[in-house]
């Protein structure tokens, strides 16, 4: 029983002990807990981060010392610390900036005279309280305040959720720590207020169905193997007889679209629009950035450590990288058609959830038979699925980076002007010259432009790509490239252009500018330069991500 | 098999399926939520039956009680009449569109889900012996108890978790921090209603605390008996007794404690050297007992937040 084996056990349980602890406690007390418990995580993740990394060891521990199949074990290999560290990062620099702009929380409603805003009064943050009438306080209707105290125990909530999941070595556990996540980022959508509790309702149900997929399937996976452990269970499905084999394709079947209807891989897609765009501000980045990121982790796990690969799953590779190439090309197109800054980093999402399935091509084989490398190398079918995973992971690092620093800035935006509308925040860049540049560095990222993070993912998948002979991967790669760099350019430009109408131009006060102090420009601006500078650890993400791989 | 057994099965599968036509095929919400009890019912006989008495414990307290409680106040309180407003005939066109989709689908869930009933029978043996082995360290003698709380606590913290969390978040989008649906006055019922709440609530009490302490031993666990402790709180209120400064004041402690303690608990593990949620068989059975009091504090009060959720959250018409 190691310190790391126990820093394993704490990343999930220490922000889930605060989470519950919050729940009890006033404000300010909970912002201060919320930044403490930011500040341990990183501390306990360097440990298993080192183990992994450095010593390429598996960190796993049994709970209460009861071994699988019985018991449940968490496992770090080099796929969850690489998915891990982005959970500690993002969250840190949200959890940050959520401190620091309280009001980026949401908005709660309260009784008119007996309470006072906590946070100042920011835009839309409805009517002023009225002096007290004879009607009792609860007769009346309430009004909206900015700055939603739940924030923190949600949000340390779902962060605990997520990295249970990251963790996780079993199948049912899997299920458990991404109801904890889909609970907990559907409540996160509604503090939104009202307007919100539509798009939230919405991503409830998508959310349920699609738990509800993966448990079917999970049974399934059980009924075959009689263990809920990931690596007993594909130990014991790769020597399985032939008879169990269309159970374990139909439970891999079920369990991929329950994971595609959370992560809103085209044509699911439509929920997460109106909840990532109209979730608060601190908000969306972490849905964006690291909610959807659990079911591609599942996804991953399952197909590559699960359910071995075979002839059989053909027509699931087509159609799953199909569905991935027209998310790349329909998300980019339609965030090209966007008015609004966050709606349009909403579509961007969607067209870059494409990317991640192209994954599924490679691991279906390549198309001419045998893989087919430069003259003189030898490349097996290993190495085209190792470096279509690392290219994977990579893009979905990425991303997870440059989202959130771009999800934050338009939030940011947003919130000081009242609007996100593009055409009415034209010159307001000048006033932020970091936001702006975070925006710029999230926007290198987001297109997979060189030296990020994304560039070195594309790249690696675009090898993957030619070595298996799917070509039209590579096209579809391009073609998603230089529409992103489009929308993205229609998303910054304006900032940066002084409005040719003056009447078009958004207004705001002095005293809301100075609010918008350095401090809060500071946490998008460190995740754009990790996206700039991650590029440069993307040999590292490959060597780490053989770290108990299945090769 | 005699001819007894099968007759019961027999009309106890008929039953299923006449209580699920009354819960589905009736056109008004309460017909609806009436036959949906009757069907809590009939499947928990069917539970007990299959000799799971801890799946028919549940299944009648969340299932059928709380549940329950829920559709008819939405039936009670919903606006009278059809359940669904397909009034045009594009509508009711698309409702049987939708309803054709949705038989369709529930009969290949259905077929999935007997198909995994059918292939994991046989694995229960594989769990047999191991399960045999490991239970004089889990402290406590019932299998199920010990699947919860000892071999797959960890799932059982975050499940716990996730109620905290709905709990939470039916807080989140109410007024003044969520407790002021509590002030709201209910409506007043006829006086024979309310004697029976105030019959019913202490034996509900005595039926929830039973099954906590039995659940070491025999059937029952905090699950069964937050969700029995829950329906006590929701007669209480029914029947107009002042809950509400106690609900302002201890609902959000009560709600995190369980989870608090059973993360504290755990932790006892990784300071003596041992994995979390690790306990020493000599006193694992003290441990158990003390988390599971506290979870029930906890679910207690998590389903009955979800309750109070259901009057209007804004608290103002």
């Amino acid at each position: 029983m190691s310190l790391t084996q126990s820093a394993l056990g704490a990343l999930v349980l220490l922000p889930l002990l605060v989470a519950a602890v919050t729940a009890v406690l006033p404000h300010t007390p909970r912002r201060t807990l919320g930044v403490g418990t930011a500040l341990v995580l990183p501390v306990l993740l360097a440990p298993v981060l080192w183990s992994t990394a450095v010593d390429g060891d598996v960190v796993d521990l049994a709970l209460g010392g009861y071994e699988p199949p019985l018991g449940i074990r968490l496992r770090a290999d080099g796929l969850s610390a690489a998915f891990l560290t982005l959970s500690v990062v993002v969250g840190t620099a949200i959890t940050a900036y959520a401190a620091v702009l309280p009001h980026s929380t949401g908005r709660r409603i309260v009784s008119p005279p007996t309470m006072q805003p906590e946070g100042p009064a920011g835009p839309g943050g409805g009517a002023q309280p009225e002096p007290a009438e004879q009607a009792a306080p609860a007769d009346r209707p309430g009004v909206w305040r900015p700055g939603h105290p739940s924030f923190w125990p949600l949000w340390l909530a779902c962060w605990s959720g997520l990295n249970a999941v990251f963790l996780s070595g079993d199948l049912f556990n899997t299920y458990v720590g991404l109801e904890l996540v889909g609970m907990t980022a559907v409540a996160l959508v509604a503090l939104g207020g009202r307007s919100s509790w539509q798009a939230a309702l919405r991503y409830l149900f998508v959310a349920v169905l699609g738990s509800l997929l993966l448990l079917i399937g999970i049974g399934l996976l059980v009924s075959i193997t009689g263990t809920l452990d990931v690596l007993q269970a594909g130990a014991v499905l790769a020597d399985a007889p032939e008879e169990t084999r269309p159970a374990a394709v139909l439970a891999l079947c079920l369990i991929t679209v329950g994971m595609c209807l959370k992560v809103a891989l085209v044509p699911f897609h439509t929920w997460l629009i109106p909840a990532h765009a109209g979730a608060p501000s601190a908000v969306s980045p972490l849905l964006s950035a690291l909610v959807i990121k659990a079911p591609v982790f599942v996804l991953l796990r399952v197909w590559l450590w699960v359910v071995p690969a075979g002839e059989d799953l053909a027509v699931l590779t087509v159609v799953l990288s199909v569905m991935g190439a027209a998310a790349v090309v329909g998300g980019s197109v339609l965030a090209l058609r966007q008015t609004h800054l966050k709606p349009l980093i909403a579509y961007s999402t969607v067209a870059q959830v494409g990317y991640w399935f192209l994954f599924a091509a490679m691991v279906g084989g390549s198309s001419s038979g045998s893989p087919e490398g430069l003259p003189g190398v030898d490349i097996t079918e290993d190495d085209v699925v190792s470096s279509a995973l690392v290219g994977t992971v990579a893009m979905a690092l990425g991303h997870g980076l440059a989202k959130a620093a771009m999800f934050l800035a338009a939030g940011f935006l947003k919130d000081l002007y009242g609007t996100d509308e593009m055409d009415r925040l034209r010159g307001v860049g000048q006033h932020h010259p970091g936001l702006v540049m975070a925006m710029g560095l999230s926007a290198v990222g987001l297109a997979g432009l060189p030296i990020s993070l994304s560039f070195s993912g594309k790249w690696m998948l675009t090898t993957s790509a030619v070595a298996a002979g799917h070509y039209w991967a590579v096209v579809v790669i391009v073609i998603g490239t230089i529409l992103s760099a489009a929308y993205l350019v229609r998303a910054i430009a304006p900032l940066l252009v002084e409005s040719e109408d003056e009447g078009t131009a958004v207004e705001v006060p002095e005293w809301q500018l100075e609010h918008a102090s350095v401090l809060t420009q500071l946490p998008p601006l460190v995740l754009g330069l990790l996206t700039i500078v991650a590029g440069f650890g993307g040999a590292l993400l490959g060597d780490l991500l053989t770290v108990g791989a299945p090769w | 098999m005699t001819d007894g057994p099968a007759l019961i099965d027999l009309a106890l599968g008929l039953g299923v399926l006449a209580a699920a036509g009354c819960a589905l095929l009736p056109r008004t919400r309460f017909a609806l939520a009436t036959g949906f009890l009757v069907l809590g019912v009939v499947i928990s006989l069917v539970w007990l039956r299959l000799g799971s008495v801890d799946v028919a414990l549940a299944e009648a307290a969340l299932g059928g009680g709380i549940l329950g409680a829920v559709l008819v106040w939405l039936a009670v309180r919903s606006r009278p009449g059809a359940a669904s407003d397909a009034s045009d005939s594009r509508g009711r066109a698309d409702g049987r569109v939708r309803t054709g989709l949705g038989v369709l689908v529930g009969v290949v869930l259905s077929v999935l889900g007997a198909l995994v009933w059918a292939r994991i029978y046989p694995q229960i043996a594989r769990w047999q012996d191991p399960v045999a082995q490991q239970m004089p360290d889990t402290g406590v003698d019932h299998g199920v108890t010990a699947v919860l709380l000892a071999f797959r606590a960890y799932d059982t913290l975050l499940e716990t978790a996730v109620l905290l969390m709905a709990g939470v978040a039916v807080m989140a989008v109410g007024r003044d921090g969520g407790l002021h649906q509590a002030r709201i006055p209910v409506h007043p019922l006829s006086s024979t209603l309310v004697t029976m709440a105030r019959v019913g609530a202490p034996v509900l009490l005595l039926a929830g605390l039973w099954l906590l302490f039995a659940g070491s031993s025999e059937s029952g666990g905090a699950f069964q008996s937050g969700s029995v402790l829950c329906a006590m709180l929701i007669l209480l209120r029914v029947a107009g007794v002042p809950l509400t400064v106690t609900t302002r004041r201890w609902m959000r402690p009560a709600l995190a404690v369980g989870v608090v303690v059973f993360i504290l608990a755990g932790l006892v593990g990784p300071v003596t050297g041992q994995p979390w949620l690790a306990w020493d068989p000599q006193w694992a059975g003290t441990a158990i007992l003390v988390v599971e009091v506290f979870l029930t504090v906890g679910i207690t009060a998590g389903l009955y937040m979800v309750y109070l959720g259901l009057d209007n959250p804004q608290g103002a018409p």
